[in-house]
């Protein structure tokens, strides 16, 4: 803590003495067929303004500053724009263009408004650029950004959200805790918001920054929600959101929390495994690991039209982590951030040098069979490596002073092997909360061995999100609809998970190293 | 220095022998020296005068386990020669409706078998190559494999696959093939929920 705040402290004065009275505003959010990032902008007297290093990579610029004239060129592909300081036209590929602050230079760090974005970069990027300022947007390309305008009253006991979207465009309503969360099918959403005055049944509408949505904190008296979709004028959709409080006889809708009997209770321990599975104490979630399966040369699977798993993974991946820093607040590590070649035992390297406290590979399945469909959830069978297991336990080793005592030795290459009864809790959870959203194969959760796992010194799973060999599910695979129903269904397994483990609930007696029942999460 | 040469010179030597004892010399050995024929699967599959009835697998109808079938395959005395015929039957082309969960174009390179019941099948790197690189298919092809051998060899434990004569981490990205692995009927649906198309199908192989 006190470590924080004096870093905290230094960037504070850090940023007193570059600023020169600069003070830091929200994020612009940076859309495209790549996906979203936030470039930070600052502001000046009251103008908000944007350090051109932070465009660079997004826009593919290079940059130069001549010192000497005090001057700064700006390079895209042959293209030149050149700034002057304290001067508000600028150069852009031979063109002036006039901005309605000049840029601002400070200790050789350049800061332009807000408008040459929307101003000068069209002029030399080979894609549309086009700022929003209502809803800080900068929108790159050909990408769907429906309008959403929203409207709240509370009539008597309940209250009523409209949702006016346009163009017309599909949504997922999906209860997060104590929160209402809309998706919607497009790329990002201009959002515009009323100020809403906090009651009993709505505290807070939001955007959430990670995603095409929107979201609706609900107050203490909440009890459950009704949505209707009706066509607009103009082409668009109103969406109506009716929100009801509690009553004795309403029950909520909150999903049920699935009880411990619910677990498959045929299942007996295999007196010959070792009790090495149950060695590892569970352990407060802080870093959650995620592995984007395959990367550079190795493709994994295609699909028929040409999906490739590997950029499915990567962008599922990144959605997830900013959807888990933005809403749990948890570290995330990511085992490629890029279109890498990785080998699978570096994977779990990765994950065990950050003190991953869970780890989940994510991948997309193929078979010969088109029709085939659904996602699968693994984790690590112990069968494979019963003979190093037992090896590894129940060694008597002396001990200084005299007598010995058994030491639990694991080799470092198989550390999964302590973690497989909270890796098939983890599965569970993961497995459970997918299929309420998810398409899920007949062969929900299974045990197989995953060289990727078997390394990983913490819970442990591999989920293969759907068949990219079908058609139908390549195309939903590519969708924001069904990667926002990934990302919140591996988002909510994280929350129950950590929950389970904080309030310390035993491992129930589910025999986590015998092999599940093929069609266990068809029959739940 | 000039020792120094000479223990290079002799380490090398002893080296280069023990690698040939190893992968020349051994490899050589067990096949000829075959456990006794009993060993040769006659629970299930009724000897019938040159041929056994040998289980081999391919991918169910909907695509999300493997099957096994019954084949007739030629009688070997020696157990490598046995294993080898039925993995041979299993790596072929079967005939339609069956599809084979290993890729097409697969060969026999070598095969293995240690006194401890362990089978080493080599195979032609196609089996990398040809793969549509699914985790589920990828462990119906080495469970095919796997379960082939020891399914109708019960003498041999565990089996595990080299590829080009290499040890390999996977196949294609999932399975551990770093040690040998054990029979695993998992991944094997029950023969009363195999469609009727394949079993007429099956009728005509075994013909």
């Amino acid at each position: 803590m006190t470590h924080r705040l004096t870093f905290a402290a230094c960037l504070l004065l850090l940023a007193a003495k570059h600023g020169g009275g600069q003070v830091a505003e929200a994020p612009l959010i940076l859309v495209s067929t790549d996906g979203r990032q936030s470039v930070p902008t600052v502001s000046f007297d009251g103008r908000r303004m944007v350090n051109v290093l932070e465009l660079a990579a997004p826009f593919d610029l290079t940059i130069t500053d001549d010192r000497q004239d005090s001057r700064l060129s700006i390079l895209q592909d042959d293209q030149v724009i050149v700034l002057t300081a304290n001067q508000g036209l600028v150069s852009v590929a031979g063109q002036l263009v006039s901005l309605p602050v000049p840029p601002v230079e400070r200790s050789g760090v350049w800061y332009v408004p807000l408008d040459f974005i929307g101003r000068a970069l069209p002029l030399v990027h080979d894609q549309a650029v086009e700022l929003r300022r209502r809803s800080d947007l900068v929108i790159i390309g050909d990408i769907l950004v429906p309008q959403v305008v929203a409207r709240y009253r509370t009539t008597g006991p309940q209250s009523r959200l409209r949702l006016m979207v346009t163009p017309a465009t599909d949504h997922v309503i999906e209860q997060e805790l104590s929160r209402l969360v809309i998706t919607f099918d497009a790329d990002a959403i201009d959002l515009v918001l009323p100020d809403v005055a906090s009651d009993n049944l709505l505290t807070r509408l939001s955007g959430v920054e990670t995603d095409p949505a929107l979201a609706i904190e609900l107050g203490e008296s909440f009890g459950s929600y009704t949505s209707v979709r009706e066509p607009a004028i103009g082409g668009g959709i109103e969406l109506v959101i009716d929100l009801q409080p509690t009553t004795a006889t309403t029950t909520s809708i909150l999903p049920a929390p699935v009880p411990a009997a619910s677990a498959p209770a045929a299942a007996v321990p295999d007196p010959n495994l070792p009790a090495l599975s149950d060695l590892a104490r569970p352990r407060a979630i802080r870093v959650i690991a995620i592995d984007p399966g395959h990367g550079g040369d190795d493709t994994g699977t295609r699909g028929p039209n040409g999906t490739l798993e590997k950029d499915v993974t990567l962008g599922v991946a990144r959605r997830l982590r900013n959807a888990i820093e933005s809403q749990l607040g948890l570290r995330v590590v990511l085992t490629r951030t890029g279109d890498t070649t990785v080998a699978l035992d570096e994977r779990a390297a990765i994950a065990n040098n950050n003190r991953a406290d869970l780890f989940i590979s994510l991948h997309t399945n193929a078979s010969i069979r088109e029709t085939a469909a659904g996602a699968e959830v693994f984790y690590l069978s112990l069968a494979e490596y019963n003979e190093k297991a037992s090896e590894a336990t129940g060694q008597p080793v002396p001990v200084i002073g005299g007598g010995s005592r058994v030491l639990d030795i694991v080799p470092w290459e198989m550390a999964q092997l302590r973690y497989v009864n909270q890796s098939a809790r983890w599965a569970e959870t993961v497995a459970d909360e997918l299929s309420l959203r998810l398409p899920m194969s007949p062969r929900g959760i299974q045990q197989a061995p995953f060289r990727v796992l078997v390394g990983a010194n913490m819970p442990s799973v591999l989920v293969e999100l759907a068949f990219i060999s079908n058609a139908d599910q390549e195309t939903q695979l590519v969708s924001t609809t069904f990667q926002s129903a990934i990302v919140n269904g591996l988002l909510r397994s994280i929350i129950r998970y950590r929950d389970e483990v904080t309030r310390g609930v035993p491992l129930s007696d589910q025999a986590a190293t015998s092999p599940p029942d093929k069609l266990d999460t068809n029959q739940r | 220095m000039r020792r120094n040469y000479w223990m290079y010179g002799a380490m090398g030597t002893v080296a280069a022998l023990s690698a040939w004892v190893l992968f020349v010399g051994l490899p050589g050995w067990y096949p000829t020296s075959p456990l006794p024929d009993a060993t040769v699967k006659q629970a299930s599959a009724s000897v019938d005068g040159d041929f056994i009835e040998a289980t081999l697998f391919y991918i169910s109808d909907d695509g999300m386990a493997l099957i096994g079938f019954d084949r007739r395959l030629a009688r070997q005395t020696e157990q490598a020669a046995q294993a080898r015929v039925i993995l041979e039957a299993q790596l072929a082309e079967p005939p339609t409706p069956l599809l084979s969960p290993i890729p097409s174009g697969t060969q026999l390179l070598a095969l293995y078998l240690t006194e401890q019941g362990d089978a080493f099948v080599d195979l032609s790197e196609e089996v990398m190559i040809g793969h549509s690189g699914g985790s589920l298919e990828e462990l119906f092809t080495v469970y095919a494999i796997v379960n082939a051998v020891t399914t109708n060899l019960p003498t041999i434990k565990a089996v595990q696959i080299l590829v080009n004569g290499q040890e390999v981490d996977t196949l294609v990205g999932h399975v551990d093939l770093q040690r040998p692995l054990d029979r695993n009927m998992d991944w094997v649906t029950e023969p009363e929920e195999t469609s009727t198309s394949q079993q007429s199908a099956l009728q005509g192989v075994n013909q």
